[in-house]
């Protein structure tokens, strides 16, 4: 069975970093990506993940333009804001983008797990179809 | 009273002054200065146009008595010297004939002269006596009351004025008869030419009186002849009998009439009118315009109505400037109430927002210390047992305890800052009131208050706001320890009231409340916490209220004052949707 895809897009390296490899340790096959850009360069090298963790404050594109950009280039990937930052409203937002989930940093690592494997899941289920 | 404001009475002893002893302005000054200017702008808007109109008013009907007194004081003077130069002419006329129709030798006799008087005395009445006078000046005739045959006339001034002027009606003088009485004298010349002979007719003053009382009425009060130095020529009212005198002002030009008004204790108008062919003016005199009945009335009436109306102006200005002044001051009053509920609010706000803010900025370190102490933990878990593997992985489980601590806090501050996600999903009110209390456990100790909780345990989810819901249990909860104060009680209850809703009532044994209180209790900028140490924005209650009727619930509040007060909030049961997500 394919391990899940995961793309790690946060210009936080400190907490990109270790969560990309504790998600490895989880099974999961991961990427990281410091900014949106970065996250457009592996996704045209071909680098196709089933569920995006995104930040939302970024250098260049924000979280919700990223989200944005990643959903029109591949409607089915799923994504998931982990921030720090946030509020009703951006949620709202990203919802009416076509968010997955929402998630408040710092995250339990079980939640998040949690979370990306329904996203996998719900991804898997829309390619079938 | 509202809070800012009794503070302020309270800070200046309940007395309002003009200026501080630094020179700041307060309160009462500030008022009573404007109503003092409102009142003088109101006054003069008021007062100004009455007193022009009311002087305007006056000097109309006084310009148009004073003409209407002048053309009756022309008009009466005219027919008094109309009447006496009719009656003169007349009497010279028929003097005149009787002096061409007879000779002086016809009239020298005393039988013919008394036939002619008698006739002429028929006809005019007042001739005392008719004599005829020959060219030496000695009275040949004379038929009257007297017996004058034989007097000499050749030095009398009017016989010589006789002469000259061939008719001459003389100024009244006393005569032989010294009795006031005046004559009419005509001079014919002798036939050859031998000088002139003088018919003379005497008529007493008496008669001129009987004349001039035809003239008096209601407004002429005075009226009499004088000479041309102001001695009178009959008697007068007010001026004395024959040969008085009276201040004369000047002389009038022939044919016309001269007025002059004469102000003092009475006002006088007199009119004088020269009688043409005598030495007399007719004198009238007339009630002035400023003792006119109609004047004084006219006078009387529009004082008082002046009078009335300036009272009126002034009870209004003062009471409309008085209104404007505290409608003012309660404008500002309230104006600053909200001013410092709004600054109040505002530093709120501002600290919800920092709070939030640190929050945000704190999560962020948080989680890579979490991610980092996490790899660590993954990574040891996964490798071979040293010696102290199981020390650090206790000192990283430690880590992440702490972590998790922060994490609480920041999230509780953000949702209590309104900013952390909200959404609506299945909550169970018993665990958000155990957040609740959670976050006031603390606060409640310091003040020796025990919060007891009777909790119905098999309560249903209802699908609400989490956040929403925290800040409705925390905001009744925190007054509710207020409200306590120190060593009391207050208890939660949750149950479920029916198959569609649930209760939580939040009961202490605080002072209570009064009816008058509890009827503004969620009110905006309603408060009962003025203390220093105690202040509230009026505003937690308010939203409290609005919050639980946006999620759908009910709230009210029981109280008695002394045994203290409930509130009961009532949630309606929705069925739940699984999983937390926002859909």
């Amino acid at each position: 069975m394919n391990k899940t895809r995961v793309m790690i897009v946060d210009d936080e390296i400190e907490f990109a970093q270790p969560l990309s490899e504790r998600l490895t340790l989880r099974n999961f096959e991961t990427q990281t990506a410091v900014c949106a850009e970065d996250a457009m360069t592996l996704l045209r090298a071909n680098w196709q993940p089933d569920v995006v963790v995104l930040d939302l404050r970024m250098p260049g594109l924000d979280g919700l333009d990223a989200l944005s950009l990643f959903k029109k280039f591949d409607p089915a990937m799923e994504v998931i804001i982990v921030s720090g930052h946030g509020s009703t409203a951006v949620g709202i937002e990203g919802m009416r983008r076509g968010l997955f989930d929402y998630l408040m940093k710092p995250v339990e690592i079980d939640e998040l797990v949690e979370r990306i494997k329904a996203a996998a899941e719900k991804r898997g289920l829309a390619l079938r179809q | 009273m509202n809070k800012p404001l009794s503070k302020f009475l309270k800070a200046t002893g309940g007395i309002l002054c003009g200026v501080t002893a630094d020179g700041a302005f307060c309160a009462k000054g500030r008022y009573q200065g404007l109503r003092r200017r409102l009142l003088v702008i109101l006054l003069l808007i008021g007062i100004l146009p009455l007193s022009v109109m009311a002087s305007l008013s006056f000097i109309q009907y006084r310009t148009l008595l004073r003409e209407e007194t002048s053309i009756n004081a022309r008009l009466s003077a005219e027919s008094a010297r109309q009447t006496i130069e009719a009656y003169l002419q007349k009497l010279t006329t028929a003097i005149q004939i009787i002096s061409d129709a007879y000779t002086f030798e016809d009239l020298a006799n005393q039988g013919k002269l008394d036939k002619v008087f008698a006739k002429l005395n028929q006809d005019f009445f007042g001739v005392v006596d008719l004599s005829a006078i020959g060219p030496d000046g000695i009275q040949q005739a004379y038929s009257g009351p007297f017996n004058l045959v034989g007097k000499n006339y050749l030095s009398s001034e009017w016989y010589t004025r006789t002469l000259a002027k061939k008719m001459y009606i003389s100024e009244v003088f006393m005569g032989y008869r010294h009795v006031p009485h005046f004559v009419i004298a005509v001079s014919k010349m002798m036939p050859e030419g031998q000088g002139h002979w003088v018919l003379r007719a005497s008529i007493d003053t008496e008669k001129l009186d009987r004349f001039l009382a035809a003239i008096y009425s209601e407004v002429v009060t005075d009226v009499f002849l004088v000479n041309r130095n102001g001695e009178l020529q009959n008697s007068s009212r007010h001026y004395g009998k024959v040969n008085d005198r009276f201040p004369l002002p000047d002389i009038p030009p022939m044919r016309s009439i001269l007025l002059a008004e004469k102000t003092g204790k009475k006002s006088v108008l007199h009119a004088f009118g020269h009688v043409e062919h005598t030495p007399w003016i007719v004198v009238l005199e007339l009630q002035g315009y400023a003792d006119k009945p109609a004047w004084i009335a006219s006078n009387h009436q529009g004082l008082w109505l002046f009078f009335v109306c300036t009272t009126l102006v002034v009870i209004i200005a003062f009471r409309v400037a008085r209104h404007v002044a505290m409608t003012v001051r309660s404008a500002d009053d309230e104006r600053n109430v909200v001013l410092a509920h709004t600054e109040h609010t505002n530093k709120l706000a501002s600290i919800g927002r920092l709070a939030a803010g640190v929050a945000h900025e704190i999560n962020n370190p948080l989680a890579i210390i979490n991610e980092k102490a996490g790899l660590m933990k993954d990574l040891l878990e996964n490798m071979d047992e040293f010696v102290y593997k199981e020390k650090f992985l206790s000192q990283l489980t430690s880590l992440q305890g702490a972590v998790d601590r922060s994490r609480t806090i920041t999230h509780r501050l953000l949702g209590f800052a309104r900013r952390m996600d909200v959404k609506f999903e299945p909550v169970q009110i018993n665990d958000v009131i155990n957040d609740v209390l959670g976050f006031l456990a603390k606060e409640a100790s310091y003040h020796n208050i025990e919060i007891t909780q009777d909790l119905q345990a098999d309560l249903p989810l209802v699908r609400s706001d989490r956040g929403q819901l925290q800040q409705i249990f925390l905001n009744i909860i925190n007054n509710a320890i207020d409200a306590v104060g120190k060593d009391g009680d207050v208890k939660i209850i949750s149950f479920l009231l029916n198959a569609n809703h649930l209760q939580v009532d939040i009961v202490d044994n605080g002072p209570g409340m009064p009816p008058e209180v509890l009827e503004n209790i969620f009110e905006p900028f309603f408060t009962t916490k003025n203390s220093k140490e105690s202040q509230g924005t009026g505003l937690g209650l308010s939203i409290t209220y609005g919050l639980v009727k946006k999620l759908g619930g009910e709230i009210f509040v029981d109280s008695t004052v002394g045994r203290g007060s409930t509130f009961t909030l009532i949630f309606p049961i929705i069925a739940s949707a699984p999983g937390g997500a926002l859909q």
